[in-house]
């Protein structure tokens, strides 16, 4: 236990700063008070009441300064009356002070020389990479010049990555945090014409029956579960969880007569079409609405409803799966045997009744006819475990319960992390090798580019990449062999010295790695990046982005970034500077990146542009517009309203108006994303080879007594490990990588509570090589086993086993992205052949007990108990 | 600066036996480097005879002041903090440091767990010194300090900040 430290409090008259959180994707209004160490004055005893985890002493100008971080106790929107997470309601401590763990802050620009990482400037370190990228553009290709970073840290910094990236550079070989290539997340709500982000938290609160696929929002989105979710418009609405863990959230909702569906990891597609052929069977579908809004066979035809573009969207009509309209679809449901229930009960693992139940909560019409107002909640559960299948059934059951586009009735995604990107334009998948069957590009998948050799230089930004990539083990060893493993190492700390050594290594094969990040990151910095960049972080520069619910907030600067941190988009430019394009990154600040990415988020949902031309009318910067909107900001797409501006509840909705005669229009406003402004109904056959040969290949293995391997999101160190294990509290409560386990399974293998486990699986598939699809079947499982595409590795790691009957027997689950513990070291690097995403939930394993963890008798750390002890 | 690396820590025994005292709230202090509060020795109270609890059932008292509602169990399972012949006996404050909920009826004695609380459903493991086992509050739930005389029951500190009163203390 640490000691408990004196919290002070302000004097009136310290400075308020209004700011948001930097974590989870709700985004909490959050309120820093800053004051003078030192300075004297009547003590404000109005503010509220702070605990030692929500202070912290931080540089302001080059002075100690106090500071609380609380949850704004005047939010109305987010977080209303200053509700908070553990993860948000610590946030004070993740401010960098040298006289506690945040001292492990990186301050200077390294560089690698003889294996070791030295101080060097910013001049020698950029010197470095732009003489080394100029070089493997010019003798290797703009492909083998590659870049990996998260999507969501700010709208400044994804807008200079991206357009250095995708516009100056122009390389295909680009990919996000959470996924292989940059392509969509749910590939089937985004056919369907749904935007994954169209929801409002009111509407999370305002429904009667809420269906969460592959989420449990207590553990990811807290504040939207405990303040929306839990209370909202309707407090007594009824929750159905199809989720392996009874987590939380499920926990609690099974106990106020909620469900929970204990599906097998990667059935949810024939859950969610067992569900709605009851529905349809019954006749308890929302015909006028469908009537209405869901798009008929001419309205199909164009395009899959969007034209006839060279698209992703477009190509996934060439084969004729997937299309349908309401009578097809209906038939589809009700024709196809493994959607009855007792077939799909087998298949899926869900009792039939509990099926049976679930389609009568969410679609049975009451006595005096109306409907339950239903809404469906997904997140990477569902999306993650069969991306194009699970989501586009997903959308379809939602669309026949009338869900969509009205108050209380939406169909979207919880969210992972914050809205923060703002893409450049330019669009190099062109040049990507990979192509789909027939003639249509596919984003290039970077980590298989890595793992050949194509990539000469890579630039990381604020992303583990290797933990949160499948097949991690794999990856992992291929990005030792091309950096670490190279015989061309630096051996002197001068610019001349280390381009000679990295030109020769690219020339080699070899890989530059160049990763950028606030923390050195095991093990991507610590021990393979020649060049590590310091980054400036929230609440170290003003920064801006949207929350779940689209709400643009300024993240504003309230202190000093450590040594010479800045910004990334800083970076960027004297980057490109160097690389004598400069001049298309003319910012003088960051204001200056927010106004020229606001005309890039036109058309979006993201979309501020009019924004940032009401400033300009009030002559006042972009960030100094939204920082008078405070805490509460605005939601987009914002549209101008006579002099003013307005924002947007939700998308889709007809009874959204649309801004000025003459305005930007933006359909996503009040209709769906397709060409006819309807939704698309898209069925999903279970015998789909795109997926049913890669279902049946990964399937545990009896005679090895594996399981499904699972994993997920852990409430407390949810997207703030990397803090968390530098922050008083939750480093003392201890962090270790936990594997939960039906107690069975566990007695079965001698494993108890608090053992340390290896898990393990011997045969981790990797897809290999670019191969071009011509063929219907070419790019299906079993063709590219065939053709030699696939190769089997070998992943493990290991964690501290807690027995939880919450957990579905022959499921055992592992936290994300754990440090130092990779649970997607036995996932198979094989993307869904319809969006070139991995199936990151189905991995498999054997699991063995190794010993006793310290964690086991240790009265003083972590808790070791289950997690849905409602 | 505070040095918030704290060195690991001392039990709470030691630090009542090494100086600890007295440390009373002070919110209405005019002093802005004001301590609100902190781990800290109160008088002792006696609280219950270790020869009458029972496993499993809660005996409530209010320390160390009045309206402050503390919950004394004998959890029949070695317990951090514990005290009695097989170190199961502990107590802990009933209000959420969270946002400050009540956790009364809430405990799960099988389980060694409090909670979840009402409002929004934390939990904390009474076998490890209040630990969240899940939820969202940012520290610990306060733990009594108990002290066994004889076979008498005495709260003689707690460790933690107990969520505050509002009325009391804004």
């Amino acid at each position: 236990m640490p000691e408990i430290q004196p919290v002070p409090l302000p004097p009136l008259g310290a400075e308020e700063i209004s700011t948001a959180c930097d974590y989870c994707v709700v985004g909490c209004s959050y309120r820093v008070w800053r004051w003078k160490v030192g300075a004297g004055g009547t003590a404000n005893t109005a503010v509220p009441w702070a605990n030692p985890s929500q202070h912290n002493i931080v540089q302001w100008q080059g002075q100690p300064h106090h500071v609380l971080v609380l949850p704004d106790p005047h939010a109305r929107a987010v977080n209303p009356k200053g509700n908070h997470s553990m993860r948000g309601g610590t946030l004070a401590q993740k401010c960098y002070n040298p006289t506690n763990k945040t001292r492990e802050r990186l301050t200077t620009p390294l560089l690698r020389v003889k294996g070791e990482l030295q101080p060097v400037s910013w001049d020698t370190a950029l010197d470095i990479m732009a003489a080394v990228s100029t070089h493997v553009l010019k003798r290797h290709g703009e492909h083998a010049w590659g870049v990996k970073a998260y999507s969501y840290q700010y709208f400044e910094n994804t807008y200079a990555i991206t357009k250095l990236a995708l516009d100056a550079i122009g390389t295909p070989a680009f990919a996000p945090h959470d996924k292989c290539a940059n392509s969509n997340d749910a590939a089937g709500l985004d056919d369907a014409g749904l935007e994954a982000f169209a929801p409002a938290y009111e509407d999370w609160g305002a429904c009667d029956v809420l269906f969460l696929s592959g989420t449990d929002p207590f553990e990811t989105k807290s504040t939207l579960f405990t303040s929306w979710i839990m209370r909202g418009e309707v407090p007594g609405k009824t929750l159905i969880f199809a989720t392996p863990h009874r987590s939380m959230g499920v926990a609690w909702a099974e106990k106020r007569g909620g469900l929970w569906l204990p599906v097998i990891p990667g059935t949810d597609t024939l859950l969610h079409n067992a569900i709605a052929r009851v529905i349809v069977e019954r006749g308890w579908q929302d015909q006028a609405f469908i009537e209405r809004w869901v798009a008929k066979r001419w309205e199909v035809d164009q395009g899959y409803g969007r034209g006839t573009r060279n698209t992703p969207s477009q190509w996934r009509t060439t084969w004729g799966t997937w299309q349908s309209d309401w009578d097809d679809f209906r038939q589809f449901l009700l024709s196809r045997d493994e959607h009855r229930l007792e077939h799909a009960a087998r298949i899926t693992g869900v009792p039939a009744a509990l099926i049976e139940r679930a389609a009568v909560l969410l679609a049975r019409p009451r006595a005096d006819g109306t409907r339950p107002k239903a809404s469906f909640m997904l997140e990477k559960g569902n999306y993650w475990s069969n991306n194009y299948m699970n989501s586009a059934s997903f959308a379809a059951l939602g669309l026949i319960c009338g869900a969509g586009n009205r108050k209380g009735q939406v169909i979207g995604r919880g969210g992972g992390h914050q809205r923060g990107m703002i893409s450049s334009p330019g669009n190099p998948d062109w040049l990507s090798p990979e192509k789909h069957p027939g003639r249509r590009k596919k984003p290039l998948n970077l980590d298989r580019w890595l793992m050949d050799g194509q990539l000469r230089f890579a630039w990381v930004f604020g992303t583990t990449w290797i933990g949160a990539m499948a097949a991690s083990d794999e990856l992992e060893r291929h990005i030792d062999r091309l950096t670490r493993g190279s015989p061309q190492q630096p051996q002197q700390a001068t610019v001349a010295a280390a381009v000679t050594a990295l030109i020769a290594r690219a020339d080699a094969g070899g890989m530059v790695l160049v990763d950028s990040d606030i923390y050195p990151v095991e093990p991507l910095g610590t021990r393979y990046a020649d060049i590590i960049l310091p980054a400036a972080t929230w609440g170290e520069a003003d920064f801006t982005r949207c929350n779940g619910e689209r709400r643009l907030r300024l993240y504003n600067r309230f202190c000093d970034a450590p040594g010479q941190a800045q910004p990334d988009w800083w970076a960027v430019q004297g980057f490109v500077r160097r690389m004598g394009f400069g001049d298309k990154f003319a910012w003088k600040n960051s204001s200056d990146v927010f106004e020229e990415a606001a005309r890039h988020s036109r058309g979006t949902p993201y979309d501020y542009f009019e924004l940032v031309e009401q400033a300009r009318r009030e002559r006042v910067t972009g960030h100094e517009y939204l920082r008078r909107l405070g805490g509460d900001g605005i939601q987009t797409p914002v549209w101008r309203q006579g002099n003013s501006i307005a924002g947007t509840v939700r998308l889709h909705d007809p009874l959204t108006r649309q801004g000025e005669p003459g305005a930007f229009r933006n359909k996503l406003l009040s209709a769906f994303n397709t060409h006819s402004g309807k939704a698309m109904l898209l069925k999903t056959p279970w015998n789909f080879p795109g997926w049913s040969e890669f279902y049946a290949a990964v399937q545990p293995r009896s005679e090895k007594q594996e399981l499904w391997i699972t994993n997920g999101r852990i409430n407390e160190v949810w997207q703030s490990g990397f803090d968390d294990i530098r922050k008083p509290y939750t480093a003392t409560r201890g962090l270790p990588q936990m594997l939960f386990m039906n107690p069975e399974d566990a007695r079965m293998r001698g494993i108890e509570t608090g053992d340390r486990v290896r898990v393990s699986n011997d045969m981790v598939y990797v897809q290999t090589g670019m191969p071009f699809g011509v063929t219907e079947s070419e790019m299906n499982f079993n063709s590219l086993l065939a053709a030699g595409h696939i190769r089997i590795t070998q992943g493990s790691f290991e964690a501290v086993a807690v027995l939880d009957p919450g957990m579905r027997p022959g499921v055992a689950k592992a936290g994300f992205n754990g440090r130092g513990s990779h649970a997607n070291a036995v996932c198979h690097a094989v993307p869904d052949p319809m969006t070139n995403n991995y199936r990151y939930k189905l991995g498999r394993g054997r699991i063995e007990r190794l010993a006793a963890a310290a964690e086991k008798f240790d009265l003083k750390g972590s808790s070791l108990k289950p997690r849905g002890l409602a | 600066m505070h040095a918030h690396d704290e060195p690991a820590c001392q039990s709470r025994r030691d630090f009542l036996l090494n100086g600890g005292k007295l440390v009373m709230l002070a919110a209405a202090s005019a002093v802005t480097e004001a301590v609100w509060a902190q781990r800290a020795g109160h008088a002792p109270l006696a609280i219950a005879r270790l020869s009458a609890l029972k496993a499993g059932e809660p005996y409530y008292f209010e320390y160390p002041q009045a309206g402050d509602l503390n919950m004394l169990v004998k959890l029949g399972v070695p317990a951090g903090g514990g005290i009695g012949p097989q170190a199961d006996v502990v107590a802990f404050s009933t209000r959420c440091t969270h946002l400050g909920g009540k956790l009364q009826d809430t405990l799960q004695a099988g389980l060694q767990v409090l909670g979840p609380c009402p409002r929004h459903l934390t939990t904390f493991d009474l076998s490890r010194h209040g630990v969240v086992i899940t939820g969202h509050a940012t520290a610990s739930l306060p733990q009594v300090v108990l002290e066994l005389d004889g076979d008498q029951i005495r709260a003689i500190g707690m460790q933690g900040l107990v969520y505050p009163d509002r009325s009391r203390h804004a």
